[in-house]
């Protein structure tokens, strides 16, 4: 039996255990929860721009939006999709149309009842046009064939780990339609306090400082949440944070909210424990790109040997204090599903490297083989040091460097837009389902000026193109899976860009927080669960 | 000429203080002019382990940085680049300080009022903010920092120069010049301005200091110049590491504080040995 | 003194047009722009949604027309819309505005206090011991990199000894009552309004201590001196009255500065102000909000100049006078 079926058999069954009433997480402790308390969390980023950015606006927004706005389903550690607002997800036999049912008797926080109606507006008005994108193409229609059940209609047959991630994903939040509709969705005020059926409701947003939710008493699943009240807070200084852990001002940190040298000396104690799990459907990686535009990166040698002339071993060590990994192929090895090591390896081998350039007509005249430009994108601090880290690894391969390591704006401005960069250094968080997050890096159609976060080498291969559409209407998992693979290996062995090492993010957390990192995108889940053994 | 030299070299030495302050501009100045000989090798690549204490290994002895870099190099460099801010900015401020407050007073008038109003506006635009949108529209590199400081420092400079303008321009021997015909401009470089300069001579000094703290703040910020190394960007670099490995930032502190302190105290001495009215008074 | 306030008021139109004109220029010739951001931090591509959003920003239309609506909307007292904080720039400046103006006058006052104390100390003991440690402390303070001092600060009080919190500016859910949240506030101010204050405190004392002892030498004090007066009453009521002169100045001068000067101990305190907006808005090229802000504060600048004048005619009246 495949893990999909497997899969498919775990989510009615946690649906049935929710219905019956034995409510619980997938990870929840065998001690017994204790109510009450205030939890201060933070993240390793500052304050969000608004507290729901309709269309994404990055992790921040994400962050205080979804303990508010829920999803119909979600994606567990162990990555299995679990039941929230939808009780099941279930497609028709050609995989072109979706019957979703609802849960019943869920309110919204202004009491109003939440309905098949909310979930088509959501799907046509909200997730198609302005969250999801490229992802729901497909979407032709949706209905309510009662006010407990949807049914989603597509044009081609749509994969349902597909559907189900992007449902579960960034994207599939689940907005209330008797609040926005018929307004701008995007510039809605309600975005500053949205309202959503979470388990917690927007209290008060002190800008610059934090923001308070109360407990939702009329939750659709009783009992939870465990907190009264939750609060986040955000300090611009990684220092600053690991000051008020210690000030005990602090309860939870996800993503790397500390200066990494401190983790081991925050946890030593037993006070604090640094948590891994929770961040497989935002992988992290940080990437080396090779802008295909320029005549010396067409030549795929160049690229295959630029990425052997990097100890990313030493990024992953020294920039990174040990919480990365040199990268494996194009897809993140924290991804169970998708990931292969069956990829072409680039070992650090200088040697070899000088010999590939040397091959390839690149020989060393005066000195130098060639000049680049290296832009390092300036939102990560890390940036700035593997920026030079990676300066100096060109040098050694007589190549000269010109290393630029602009602020947020100019960086998007030069690596998506303007495409002015030989070689970049940038970021990626891709979900477990690699379509379009991962291969759109890749693709044609990922190329769109101006559009971050894609397709920016300009790198084109009908070949690879060809996977990937095969990859977005293949239903049968096990094949898709194969396809995955296929794309990985073709990627990989091309190289038009490649994650050079996949981020491990930390989240720090107070030893008597319990229940927490038990889902795939920690960070993005609700905290209803979350307990304080106080 | 030679004599005024001497006059001036003794006022100034009667100032202790200033003398130690001189010194130590000094040995920052050699170490500056020194780094290529001390450590021959770019400061920026890694040479050892990371995180290595001061007087640990004699090989690093002021320690490696959180990549392995060799921290003395990069202190003898930075003293190249954190002095070359300090000075260009600082004669970019006195020009534009010196032209704009020289014409705002020699002219009078309208012109005088458009110029104040002017350099109001630079005051009122807070300093930081105005050299970061500058960084970011000229791009990070060292030479736009620094023009970005001159922009920003200018406008004490212009209101000095304005007020000692004022004060000479009505002088007789100012008259004397303009009724044996002499142009406007030969008066103002010629006649007004060597005596209105010891005071700009002294506030400039004072503004190199200030210079190289705001390109510490502004490498603390994230937009310094990642080419090069500065004791700025060494402190910004170091400040993750402020609990654990401190002193990768206490020791450009230090070098950044030991500046400033000397460079105040030859200002100080400076204005000693020029304005010795305000002395014997 | 009607006519001074009114004709310090009357320069700040000009003035807010300039700071308007030229940030916007600015803004505008910076690489990306605040709907590169907005599009990147949002992820989206689709085409059709790029052109409906850049309808929605208004940034479809010629820079000009954009700088003339801005213009336009500013002279009817309205700051615009901000995007990306969804929300009117002048709330958005409200709610984090008495934050810094607390900030700034706590860390002025810590200034005016330290520094002339200090000043005035210094130049009663001229070169003893107190002299030269006060002097020495002065340029300690001002040479020490501000963030630096404030996660020094931070370490030594909010963690090893748990007298302050670490940053913020109340305690969350505290309230109880105006008294006991005005007590908390004071509380959360201490660091962050010293870390700032120190670094003016340090000029101060060097200017008191400069313009005490020069009016040490004027004939007055003699007078007040001969005439039997105590040490402390001369020091008091006649030196430091007259010391105090060049020390408005200076305040006046620097009340911009010190806004822009808040940016990074705002970031190292997580203290909700105005220079994290500013700075983030910069970054963002989120140019309605750095020229809402800066609008603003050029009113506050103008402000502030005219209370200086003002205090200049109480304290000197010679100018009154004239």
């Amino acid at each position: 039996m495949s893990r999909f079926s497997r899969r498919d058999f775990l989510i009615t069954t946690a649906g049935a255990a929710l219905a019956s009433g034995m409510a619980g997480p997938a990870l929840a402790g065998l001690e017994t929860p204790k109510r009450g308390g205030t939890l201060i969390g933070t993240w390793g980023g500052f304050e969000p721009q608004s507290l729901f950015v309709p269309p994404g606006g990055g992790s921040s927004p994400y962050f205080t939006s979804t303990k508010v706005l829920e999803r119909l389903i979600r994606l567990t550690v162990d990555l299995k999709f679990e039941p929230v607002l939808a009780v099941d997800i279930k497609p028709s036999a050609d995989f072109k149309s979706y019957t979703i049912k609802l849960r019943e008797g869920v309110t919204w926080h202004d009491g109003n009842a939440f309905t098949a109606d909310d979930v088509v507006f959501n799907a046509m008005q909200y997730w198609k046009p302005i969250s999801a994108g490229v992802s729901l193409d497909a979407l032709e229609g949706a209905e309510a064939a009662d006010p407990l059940t949807v049914v989603l209609k597509f044009k081609a047959p749509v994969p349902e780990f597909f559907l189900k991630s992007v449902l579960a994903g960034k994207s599939g939040l689940v907005i209330p339609k008797h609040i926005y509709a018929g307004s701008n969705i995007i510039t809605n005020p309600i975005n500053n306090a949205p309202i959503g059926t979470g388990p917690f409701k927007v209290k008060e947003w002190v800008r610059g400082s934090h923001v308070e939710y109360l407990r939702n008493e009329k939750y659709w699943n009783p009992g939870l949440p465990y907190l009264d009240r939750l609060v986040i807070r955000w300090w611009r200084d990684p220092a600053s944070r690991a000051a008020a852990f210690e000030a005990g001002q602090l309860d939870i940190g996800t993503f790397n909210p500390i200066p990494m040298p401190d983790i081991a000396r925050l946890t030593s104690g037993g006070k604090f424990i640094a948590e891994t799990k929770g961040y497989s459907n935002s992988a992290w990686v940080t990437t080396i790109e090779f802008n295909q535009r320029r005549e010396i990166f067409k030549k795929r040698e160049v690229r295959q040997a630029l990425m052997q002339a990097i100890d990313r071993q030493f990024i992953a060590d020294t920039v990174f204090f040990g919480r990365a990994r040199p990268s494996i192929g194009a897809v993140a090895s924290s991804n169970s599903i998708f990931f292969t090591k069956d990829v072409q390896d680039y070992p650090f081998d200088v040697k070899k490297a000088e010999k590939i350039l040397d091959a390839a007509g690149f020989p060393v005249k005066g000195g130098s083989r060639f000049k680049l430009s290296l832009v390092s994108a300036g939102w990560f601090e890390e940036n700035i040091k593997i920026g030079q880290y990676v300066k100096q690894a060109f040098e050694d391969l007589d190549i000269t460097v010109d290393l630029a390591v602009p602020d947020r704006a100019t960086s998007l401005k030069r690596i998506y837009s303007d495409y002015d960069y030989d070689v970049a250094i940038s970021n990626n968080s891709g979900s477990v389902e690699l379509i379009p997050s991962t291969t759109q890096y890749y693709t044609t159609d990922g190329i769109v000026k101006g559009a971050a976060f894609r397709n920016a080498t300009g790198y084109s291969n009908p070949k690879l193109d060809e996977i990937v559409a095969k990859m977005t209407v293949e239903t049968d998992e096990p094949k898709r899976v194969a396809l995955a693979k296929d794309f990985d290996r073709l990627a990989t062995i091309e190289a038009p860009l490649l994650p050079m090492v996949d981020l491990e993010p930390v989240t720090i957390v107070r030893s008597d927080v319990r229940n927490h990192s038990a889902t795939a995108d920690f960070m993005g889940e609700s905290w209803a669960e979350l307990w304080l053994d106080r | 000429m030679l004599n005024l030299a001497i006059d001036f070299a003794r006022r100034f030495a009667r100032n202790r203080a200033a003398l130690i302050g001189l010194l130590l501009v000094i040995v920052v100045v050699g170490v500056a002019l020194a780094a290529p000989w001390l450590f021959p090798r770019n400061p920026l690549r890694i040479v050892g382990r990371p995180e290595i204490w001061p007087f640990v290994n004699s090989r690093y002895p002021l320690g490696t940085d959180s990549l392995g870099r060799d921290i003395a190099a990069m202190i003898a460099y930075g003293a190249r680049t954190t002095l070359l801010i300090g000075l260009c900015a600082s004669l970019t401020a006195t020009l534009i300080g010196i032209t704009i407050g020289a014409t705002a007073a020699y002219f009078g008038g309208w012109i005088d009022e458009m110029l104040m109003r002017f350099t109001e506006l630079f005051q009122t635009i807070p300093n930081l903010i105005f050299v970061l949108t500058i960084v970011s529209i000229l791009g990070q590199k060292i030479e736009y920092v620094t023009v970005a400081v001159g922009i920003v420092t200018w406008t004490p400079i212009a209101r000095l120069t304005r007020a000692e303008f004022m004060a000479l321009r009505d002088r007789e021997f100012v008259q004397a010049c303009r009724a044996m015909g002499m142009g406007n401009l030969r008066i103002m470089l010629g006649e007004i301005l060597p005596n209105a300069l010891p005071p700009v001579i002294v506030l400039s000094s004072l503004v190199i200091a200030g210079a190289v703290l705001f390109e510490s703040a502004v490498s603390f910020l994230g937009l310094g110049d990642p080419n090069v190394s500065s004791w700025g960007r060494l402190i910004g670099d170091g400040r993750t590491l402020i609990r654990t490995s401190w002193y990768i930032c206490a020791v450009p502190g230090l070098a950044i504080m030991i500046t400033v302190l000397a460079l105040n105290l030859v200002g100080d001495g400076l204005n000693d040995a020029l304005n010795p009215k305000l002395r014997d008074r | 003194m009607n006519r001074i306030v009114l004709r310090r008021l009357a320069q700040v139109i000009p003035l807010v047009l300039a700071v308007i004109v030229l940030n916007f220029v600015l803004i505008h010739l910076a690489p990306g722009s605040l709907f590169d951001v907005m599009t990147a931090e949002q992820q989206i591509s689709d085409p059709a949604m790029l052109d409906q959003l850049r309808h929605t920003y208004g940034v479809d239309q010629p820079t000009w027309v954009q700088l003339a609506k801005y213009i336009w909307s500013v002279m009817r007292l309205d700051l615009g819309f901000s995007y990306r904080q969804n929300a009117p720039v002048l709330n958005v400046i409200m709610d984090q505005l008495p934050a810094t103006v607390i900030l700034m006058l706590a860390a002025t006052s810590v200034a005016l206090l330290v520094g002339v104390t200090a000043g005035v100390l210094a130049s009663v003991r001229v070169n003893t011991i107190w002299d030269n440690l006060i002097s020495l402390a002065a340029v300690f303070f001002f040479a020490a990199p501000s963030f630096w001092l404030g996660i020094m600060m931070t370490v030594l009080f909010a963690v090893k000894l748990g007298w302050f919190p670490v940053g913020g500016i109340r305690t969350i859910g505290a309230g109880n009552g105006p008294f006991a949240d005005a007590l908390d506030v004071m509380h959360h101010l201490v660091l962050p309004a010293t870390a700032l204050g120190l670094f003016y405190a340090a000029t101060y004392a060097r200017v008191m201590r400069a313009s005490m002892l020069e009016v040490f030498r004027l004939d007055f004090v003699r007078t007040a001196r001969a005439k039997g007066l105590s040490p402390a009453r001369v020091v008091l009521a006649h030196v430091m009255r007259n010391a105090l002169l060049p020390i408005v100045t200076l305040l006046g001068l620097q009340l911009g500065t010190i806004l822009g000067g808040s940016v990074v101990i705002e970031a190292v305190f997580s203290w909700p102000g105005i220079g994290s907006l500013l700075f983030d808005s910069v970054m963002s090229r989120n140019f309605p909000m750095v020229l809402g802000v800066l609008v603003l504060g050029s009113l506050l600048v103008a402000v502030a100049n005219a209370t200086v004048d003002l205090l200049y005619l109480r304290l000197d009246p010679r100018i009154r006078a004239r």
